[in-house]
């Protein structure tokens, strides 16, 4: 028997698909103008057709073998099996009165409707089916509330394994198959083969051209297209943006790692754990316009006098929003990981739960936690958008992370989003492809690193 | 324990009188940063709709399908919604191959050095940063298979994110056939399958909901990356004319999230909003994705009857 939350839940799926629907026929109307008449609330009554024939479809299919398999038993009134035509007048009357008003009430406005819509999607839903008005107008029952009838059991499912000894055919589609599942392993490595290939050989002409000089790489600043390419800005930024988001992301993650593992209930974790990785979801892009609309102008700007809307810190900061998830997920599952009997041990010493956290769990999980901390900074040195929305930056050499500022993902960026000007001016176009195997290069080291710290350190319990 | 023994000082442990101050800073701190947390979550999503409001209340229809434009009463995000689902869509259909990579390793692969290669290879591509796969995607998709692509479209981009979700893909669903139980195969091989006949009728389907889980979120990542689109070649703002459906996949393209980097960087106040709705609207669509995810996965699951 379904619970009021899960009927709730399911009304508010309905009511999604109902706009996603919607949604979709505006859609098929841009791309095909004129499909139908035009884009406003009669994308609603089709949605509404729509939704409606299907959900009369479903549950008359539920009188076949398909539809009792899935649990769907509308009977009479005299418990006998409902004819196919009956279940589908019984679904249109229920239809009439669960979407027929709530679209009623959209077409005047969109959120009451909505409103009414749930509202009355869980009243009809929270009636007993075999009590409900519209079930008795349309002279059915729906048994799923009451259990199967016994006439209509799912069938068992009978395999026949027929005769097994291997006939030619079955070898010889047997030894297809491994052979395309071996080039669809081979793919990731022809990938990998073709990264490095093609980034260091571009990388080489750009070292290899007349015009480069190692002169040129300790300049006034970033300027590429006048010929100056000056590494000690971008490394200035993107050690500023790492440590920042380090800042933000190392205690919080930590911190949110030590009360999911050692102190949250199950449920508590239960719903904590899911919010903290919605962050995770938010795509960069994102985090950056957070930076510039909400980090600098309503927090820095506050606290610094003299910080523009663009700046290291901002971007910092909002790299260590995206980074915090990361930190928290891998060092709760090396805390984890550390096995009940040390905490009890630690318990039975007299150890208070915070002694227990910090001297007993801690270290024992240190090799996790310092591999939790290296691919945040690794993901912190490859995070671009973040970077290039909000700090800035225009190639000056600069130390003060209040100010703006350029890291080797975002010069990157900068010199893509002008790939047409970029593509055949010379060294501007080549220096994409050596910060891009710097990058490469820096971020596989870590990654490497940590690899290693995991396995050299992972204590075997 | 095995290995080096751990010295572990407790401290003086007699049982001290009076109130666990520690204790309770200790906690007092770790719950001070999941609330941080939450705030960052809260602050993200209330500063995003909060921005996009005026566009969200006022127009939002017409900003759903209207092409880029420099009137910003005009300007809409149709073309980024179009690039995006595009991009979606080849992604999508570029997963066998990734599933088939994580079956090759996790049954038919021994465990010798060229798998061990394999596996470290796809586990370092994954910490690979987004910007370096645009790189690849410039130099193959865009250059060397422009004949095929049409150079920086919309076809270059969608191979370009599938490179980039490939690791994902292959790990993730490499995870979910592992935790198969090798029971259900030794069933299958005793009444005399083939290798292929154990994966496609007991590995496979008990493995979906991992795998399922595992593309949605690849594709959720490919509908949020920006970066390796701007270094492709991605046009913040363009006009398609009268061009047809299989010429506007060759020509110019963009995607939401460029959209989004588009009118985040342009300098007048007024187009801040522009950016949050069309934050809005990806947000709205990586949401869905999920949704259908989180549905499919408990219908199979449900079928499968666990």
């Amino acid at each position: 028997m379904p619970t009021l939350a899960s009927r709730a839940w399911i009304a508010g799926i309905e009511v999604l698909l109902f706009l996603v629907l919607s949604l979709g026929f505006a859609l098929a109307e841009y791309f095909v103008s004129g499909l139908f008449t035009d884009f406003g609330p009669s994308n609603f009554w089709l949605a509404f057709v729509v939704l409606a024939g299907w959900n009369a479809w479903h549950f008359a299919g539920s009188q076949t073998a398909l539809g009792a398999a899935a649990g769907h038993y509308v009977l009479t009134l005299d418990g006998e099996p409902a004819s196919v035509l009956t279940t589908a007048v019984r679904q249109l009357i229920r239809f009439g009165v669960l979407y027929g008003i709530p679209v009623l009430a959209i077409d005047f406005d969109l959120r009451v409707g909505l409103l009414v819509w749930l509202a009355v999607a869980v009243v009809i839903r929270s009636t007993p089916a075999h009590r409900a008005p519209w079930d008795l107008a349309a002279g059915t029952i729906l048994a799923s509330d009451i259990g199967p009838p016994q006439g209509l059991a799912p069938l068992p499912v009978v395999r026949d394994a027929g005769d097994l000894r291997l006939d030619p055919r079955r070898a010889k589609l047997d030894r297809r198959a491994s052979r395309l599942m071996f080039l669809a392993g081979l793919t990731s490595v022809v990938i990998s083969a073709l990264i490095v290939w093609n980034i260091f050989t571009e990388a080489w002409t750009f070292v290899a051209d007349d015009e480069f000089s190692w002169g040129i790489l300790t300049d006034r600043g970033w300027f590429p297209r006048d010929g100056e390419f000056d590494l000690s800005t971008l490394f200035v930024g993107t050690l500023w943006i790492t440590g920042i988001a380090m800042l933000v992301a190392g205690p919080v993650g930590l911190g949110v790692a030590f009360y999911l593992s050692e102190y949250a209930s199950p449920r508590v974790r239960g719903m904590v754990k899911p919010l903290i990785e919605t962050l995770a979801s938010v795509p960069s892009v994102v985090l950056g316009l957070f930076a510039i609309s909400f980090i600098a102008p309503e927090i820095l700007q506050r606290i610094f006098d003299d910080i523009g809307i663009f700046s290291l810190l901002a971007a910092g900061i909002g790299v260590g929003i995206l980074t915090v998830p990361i930190v928290a997920s891998i060092s709760e599952d090396a805390m984890r990981a550390v096995p009940m009997e040390l905490r009890e041990a630690s318990y039975g010493l007299g150890g208070r739960k915070v002694t227990t956290a910090l001297r007993v769990v801690f270290p024992a999980a240190l090799s996790g936690i310092s591999a939790a901390a290296i691919v945040g900074i690794s993901r912190a040195i490859g995070e671009t958008m973040v970077v290039f929305i909000a700090a800035g930056g225009n190639g000056v050499f600069n130390t003060d992370p209040v100010d703006q500022g350029q890291t080797i993902t975002a010069a990157m960026a900068s010199l893509g989003a002008g790939t047409d000007q970029v593509a055949g001016s010379g060294l501007a176009f080549q220096s994409l492809y050596f910060l891009g195997a710097l990058l490469f290069v820096m971020t596989m080291l870590l990654n490497i690193v940590s690899d290693v710290i995991v396995r050299r350190f992972r204590q075997v319990y | 324990m095995a290995g080096t023994s751990t010295t572990v000082d407790l401290g003086d442990l007699r049982a001290r009188r009076g109130a666990d101050v520690r204790g309770q800073i200790f906690l007092v701190l770790l719950v001070a940063s999941v609330i941080l947390a939450f705030a960052m979550v809260g602050a993200v999503f209330y500063d995003v709709t909060l921005d996009a409001w005026d566009i969200i209340s006022q127009r939002f229809w017409d900003f759903l399908r209207m092409p880029s434009s420099s009137d910003p009463t005009k300007a809409g995000v149709a073309q980024g919604i179009r690039g995006s689902l595009l991009i979606a869509l080849i992604v999508v259909a570029t997963f066998p191959i990734g599933i088939a990579g994580a079956i090759y390793l996790e049954e038919y692969a021994d465990d010798t050095w060229s798998t061990r290669l394999i596996q470290v290879t796809v586990r370092n591509l994954a910490g690979v940063p987004s910007i370096v796969y645009g790189l690849l995607g410039l130099a193959v998709f865009v250059q060397s298979l422009r004949g095929l692509t049409g150079g920086s479209s919309v076809i270059a981009a969608g191979l370009t994110l599938a490179v980039l979700v490939l690791p994902v893909v292959v790990i993730t669903s490499a995870e979910a056939v592992r935790a198969v139980p090798p029971s259900l195969r030794e069933g299958a091989y005793g009444l005399g399958a083939t290798q292929w006949e154990v994966i496609r009728t007991q590995v496979v389907p008990a493995a979906l909901p991992g795998i399922l889980t595992g593309t949605v979120l690849a594709v959720a990542r490919a509908l949020g990356e920006a970066a390796p689109l701007l270094v492709i070649g991605a046009a913040g703002f363009y006009t398609t004319g009268n061009l047809d459906f299989l010429e506007q996949t060759q020509g110019a393209f963009t995607a939401l999230p460029m959209n989004i980097a588009n009118f985040a960087r342009l300098p007048a106040e007024t187009w801040r909003g522009h950016a949050a709705a069309a934050s809005v609207v990806l947000l709205v669509l990586v949401f869905i994705v999920n949704l259908v995810a989180i549905i499919a996965r408990a219908r199979i699951s449900k079928k499968l009857g666990r």
